[in-house]
């Protein structure tokens, strides 16, 4: 199949730029263009997931009568806290730092809000093709040509069933790469091509969320909560949001940095500490949980960023890391890359050159952008954390006032190499201890990971080969003695489980199918040989999140 | 009245045709008496097993069109059963008959059906009826609309045989309905058995299930024991399958089968929601694994907190010896 | 031959229940849906009728706008053309409705055979198939595990309780509600799905006059009235007593 424009990824990014490409050919006429939406979700936003308070400076511009249209707003922002958590306390910040301001920003459940701009790209005759997940970059030297869809109807054995239909090669002049956090495309492109030379390595977090139905009159609508510390500690980034949606509904989630040191900890855990905090654990109390999930998030911030433009290519939203980590927003940076880079693929058509150098205005435009003036003051605040919680609020509050002027650039790690190595002596039973920060679960405020992972929906055709490659031998060597395993740690999912031979060797089993496409083991595998690559269908079935 | 349709094949009876006798008693108030109809090409015999157990007056139609099953005569029988005897309620075991014919005598008749019932609130025409909905999840109370007479199909266990309040011996009467052969559009072939090349464990009465609790393949067989002492299904949790220990056909849960047999019993089973969303709804769970706090108890009827490699055994003993 | 193939729009079987404020209906602000499973191989059943026996498959739906998801993965997957019966009330509308919506709709159509799923995954009431025979006028048979076409006729294979099954010969045209699982689903490729857009789909209103033949008082998520009775001892005892209890108790042994 062949298109002008082939957008791969159906989330904020890639369907900003495909409605602003189906403007932009309204508006300048010509010969019309054939855009092609990419999704690898059932459908429109089913894999959506974010806390999320909308800066909607982006959709204003893209969608100026946005309300009109029934853009799906759950709440307006009312009153912001940020809070400091100790294990039985709360303290507090008497002033929101500004880049917690959320006055004048928006509530939303990404999920329904990518569902609804789905809806505005398909009213302009967009073909949208959801279930299809793009595998393969086909490339030709440097030179990007478009992408290879997965083989549909393989069995878990490899060999092909009855109803086998081969992935098909979809080429077009541009590919717009939006496939997310730590995309499998985008991951492919970096490998591939010096995007990431001169940059600094890319850094993430795990955000795990859950949305629950409590007893109304305890929370206002439009209420955002932010807290820092507990149960963190204070060399581990992160901490939590909840973003109440209605008066009887909350957003709640827990971000951990994907660097932290101990391999025996849990995020899942730490989550449901952060539950049994005795203020959550109030608000929450009499509740009902009613979807659970989680996805990476790319922290790394603007010197992280990969040369975003090549010959036949784009790179546009989570999948380059445009995200604010001190504002803690990046739907409104991947709408504007979208819409920037369809402007750029756009001119770019006309003037009939879709090379590396005609295709670098679409840099040109997001340094002229409120996308560098953002991320750019804020270059470092992600590193300094990488000291420590008060090394980052300091720098957060030194660089508010400096305008993010430093002398020098603070150097950050890829997160999984700060992983520790376990004590030697220990063996590989360190999986079979309770994690570092494990705590009991009553399965009503908090939950084993099995538990939550079935409030995901998520379901994939199970006989299909695992979509999860681990390519080589560590599991059953040497992860044991040095990590412990910690996939089974880290992985919000339960995918990852390992059981032990006859003779006490241990061998990783993969539950494929829990998988949420959080992305979490393919970044902070401390040895890096994890790769997710797209199932045949399937994932989360993110309502409402 | 209320009427009750049996169900017999080549002479004899479906026992499904007590469940809905029972449900008939259930439904009808002080006084109101329950009849049952028998059709076939001669019911003799079972229209004389029904009145002997003095339900109510049994009505026996026999017709040589109505010899072998066919939606097209059936359909015929009973408008004219219904239309002469005018109950308030036509009540039938919701089997796979039943669900060929009975929403044809509906729409015919323009009446009321409501299909699958598992409960009955009130009597006499204004009682409401409970049916499942969303694959289970969800329990709905119906009203049907419109005119008596209602027809109500009664789930297959939802009733219990051995619960009909019996009588003295009822009277058989016979009636008369007139079947035009040739407009009989269906040609049945006579019915055979094949072997079923999938298992079927929604159809079994009494499951056994275990999890990882067995701890290895070779341990299945005591799972296995216990299967054959009860007559029952072999079947597993999902981590069973995942080893391979058991075949994936056998895997009880969201990712696998959803049964709701009148017995399952969970072995070494910790009760993952997962698992939970797959057997809920068997009428007797009973559940054996060494952890107290395993969420498989919340929704056990009978629970035993113990090594299971001790306790089936005992259990086997004591089948064998009664 | 020209087939009908009846589809209806559910929720996902990973939906989690939720009930609107008056507990009449689901919530359906968070509801994701998708073809019912058993409509699903009615319609690969369909299409490979075609493919032996040529002529033509229409989709049928009855639903409110959301529905066009499943007609449009039909008619992706291969189904000529569709008609649609639009309104927000077929949404939970009851079997009857549903088949005399569907009736008014195909009734001029005059097709061969008409196949629907043996029930929805949503209702579940196994009538609508049935009803919507008798409403087109056509002979039916339900359960349907094969279907043979010989001449202007068929021959199906039907499948009874506890493993057995039954050959019924009928004439055309005719209904039968369709098992599921009897064949391997085919995906919608995409050129199916770009051939989709252009495949015409009919809007019918619905008839203004149907009553509905049951009302639903109210959902409830189903409760378990029974406590779990512990039974403790050593394992003989437990075993002893856990017998009589099932045998005498429970009288499921």
């Amino acid at each position: 199949m062949e298109v002008d424009v082939l957008i791969v990824g159906g989330g904020p990014a890639g369907l900003s730029a495909a409605l602003r490409l189906a403007q932009l050919q309204t508006a300048q006429g010509g010969e019309p263009l054939s855009i092609a939406v990419l999704e690898k979700a059932r459908e429109a936003g089913a894999h959506s997931l974010s806390g999320a308070v909308l800066d909607p400076s982006a959709l204003r511009e893209l969608i100026p009568d946005f309300r009109e249209r029934g853009a799906p707003i759950a709440a307006d922002v009312h009153a912001d806290h940020v809070y400091f958590l100790t294990e039985h306390a709360k303290f507090e910040f008497p002033i929101i730092p500004p880049p917690l301001r959320n006055h004048g920003n928006h509530i939303i459940s990404l999920n329904q809000f990518v569902r609804w701009l789905a809806e505005q790209v398909e009213a302009h005759g967009i073909d949208f093709f959801s279930g299809f997940a793009a595998q393969d970059v086909l490339m030709e030297g440097t030179r990007i040509l478009g992408v290879r869809t997965g083989d549909r109807g393989i069995s878990r054995h490899g060999e092909q069933k009855p109803t086998f239909e081969p992935g098909v090669d979809i080429t077009a002049k541009i590919t717009i790469f939006c496939d997310g956090v730590r995309g499998n495309l985008t991951k492919e492109l970096l490998r591939r091509l010096p995007l990431g030379a001169d940059r600094a390595p890319q850094q993430f977090a795990v955000g795990l969320k859950e949305l629950w139905d409590i007893p109304p009159g305890r929370v206002a609508a439009g209420t955002v909560i932010h807290t820092l510390g507990y149960p963190l500690a204070e060399e581990q980034f992160g901490g939590a949001f909840i973003y109440a949606m209605s008066d009887r509904h909350l957003s709640l989630g827990f971000v951990v940095g994907l660097d932290y040191s101990d391999p025996q900890f849990d995020p899942h855990m730490a989550f449901n500490r952060f539950k049994q905090h005795p203020f959550i654990a109030a608000l929450l109390g009499d509740g009902q949980m009613v979807r659970y999930g989680a996805k990476a998030l790319p922290e790394g911030g603007w010197n992280t960023i990969p040369r975003t433009y090549m010959d036949g290519g784009l790179i546009a939203g989570d999948a380059g890391g445009f995200l604010n980590s001190m504002r803690l927003k990046g739907i409104h940076l991947a709408m504007r890359t979208g819409m920037l880079a369809a402007e750029a693929a756009f001119d770019a058509i006309r003037a009939n050159d879709t090379s590396a150098a005609s295709l670098k205005r679409y840099q040109d435009k997001i340094d002229a952008s409120p996308v560098r003036s953002e991320l750019y003051p804020v270059r470092n605040v992600h590193q300094a954390f990488g000291h420590g919680l008060w090394a980052g609020l300091a720098f957060s509050g030194v660089s508010l006032l400096t305008g993010g002027w430093w002398p020098v650039e603070l150097q950050g790690e890829a997160g999984h190499t700060r992983m520790h190595r376990l004590p030697p002596g220990r063996g590989s039973g360190a999986v079979n201890e309770p994690a570092s920060n494990a705590t009991s679960v009553d399965r009503r405020l908090t939950f084993d990971k099995l538990t939550n992972v079935h409030y995901s929906g998520t379901a994939h055709e199970e006989d299909q080969p695992s979509h999860l490659l681990v390519h080589t031998e560590v599991c059953s060597t040497i992860c044991g003695p040095e990590y412990g395993h910690p996939c089974v740690r880290f992985c919000p999912a339960n995918v990852y489980e390992i059981m032990r031979e006859a003779d006490g060797t241990p061998r990783l089993q993969i539950n494929a199918s829990n998988c949420v496409h959080c992305k979490t083991c393919d970044i902070m595998d401390p040895y890096a040989v994890i790769t997710w690559v797209p199932p045949e269908g399937g994932g989360p079935q993110y309502n409402g999140m | 009245m209320i009427l009750v349709v049996a169900e017999q094949r080549e002479g004899r009876l479906n026992r499904a045709t007590w469940e809905a006798i029972a449900a008939a008693q259930a439904l009808s108030a002080e006084g109101v008496p329950v009849q049952v109809v028998v059709l076939g090409g001669t019911v003799a015999t079972t229209a004389q097993e029904i009145a002997a157990a003095g339900v109510g007056d049994v009505i026996a139609v026999e017709h040589v069109s109505l010899a072998t099953y066919t939606p097209d005569a059936f359909t015929t029988a009973m408008r004219q059963v219904v239309d002469k005897i005018a109950p308030t309620f036509v009540l039938l075991p919701h089997t796979y008959q039943t669900r060929d014919f009975a929403p044809m005598l509906a729409a015919r008749m323009r009446k009321s059906l409501v299909t699958d019932v598992t409960g009955i609130n009130g009597n006499g025409a204004a009682a409401t009826f409970i049916r499942p909905m969303f694959q289970g999840k969800l329990a709905a109370e119906v009203r049907p609309q419109g005119e008596p007479p209602f027809l109500v199909s009664v789930q297959i266990g939802a009733y219990r045989a051995d619960a009909v309040r019996k009588g003295n011996a009822a009277a058989v009467t016979s009636m008369s309905v007139v079947i035009d052969a040739s407009a009989i559009r269906q040609q049945p072939d006579a019915p055979f058995q094949e072997a079923r090349q999938a298992v079927d464990l929604s159809q079994a009465d009494r499951i056994v299930s275990v999890g990882r609790g067995i701890k290895s393949q070779d341990n299945i067989a005591i799972a296995k024991n216990l299967a054959t002492a009860m007559g029952a299904e072999i079947a597993a949790s999902r981590p069973i399958c995942d080893n391979g220990w058991l075949p994936m056909e056998r895997q009880i849960g969201s990712s696998g089968q959803t049964v709701a047999p009148k017995l399952y019993v969970a072995l070494g089973i910790s009760g993952a929601i997962q698992h939970l969303v797959g057997m809920k709804g068997s009428r007797t769970i009973v559940a054996i694994n060494k952890d107290a706090d395993a969420p498989i108890f919340e929704v056990a009827d009978y629970g035993i907190v113990g090594d299971l490699f001790e306790v089936v055994p005992a259990i086997v003993n004591e089948l064998e010896k009664g | 031959m020209k087939i009908a193939v009846c589809i209806k729009q559910v929720p996902t079987r990973e939906w989690q229940p939720r009930l609107n404020d008056d507990k009449t209906w689901i919530r359906e602000q968070d509801v994701s849906y998708e073809m019912n499973e058993p409509d699903a191989y009615a319609l690969e059943e369909a299409l490979r009728l075609r493919e032996k026996h040529g002529g033509e498959v229409v989709v049928c739906s009855a639903g409110p706008a959301r529905v066009q998801q499943v007609i449009r993965e039909a008619l992706a997957r291969g189904a000529d053309r569709a008609l649609h019966v639009d309104d927000n009330a077929l949404g939970s509308a009851d079997a009857f409705v549903t088949a005399a919506a569907l009736a008014a709709a195909m009734g001029d159509e005059r097709f061969d055979l008409v196949l629907t799923g043996l029930q929805s995954d949503d209702q579940g009431h196994a009538q609508m198939g049935v009803i919507l025979a008798e409403q087109l006028g056509v002979p039916h048979s339900t359960i349907i595990m094969e279907i043979q076409v010989v001449d202007a006729a068929i021959r199906v294979k039907r499948e009874l309780e506890g493993g057995w099954f039954q050959w019924i010969a009928m004439p055309l045209p005719a209904l039968l509600t369709i098992q599921s699982g009897i064949n391997q689903l085919r995906y919608a490729t995409l050129k199916g799905i770009m051939a989709a857009k252009k495949k015409e789909i009919r809007k019918i209103p619905l008839p203004g006059s149907l009553q509905p033949a049951q009302q639903i008082v109210a959902l409830s998520m189903p409760t378990r009235s029974k406590q779990t009775q512990m039974i403790a001892g050593s394992p003989a005892e437990a075993a002893r007593e856990l017998v009589r209890r099932l045998r005498e108790e429970a009288r499921v042994l």
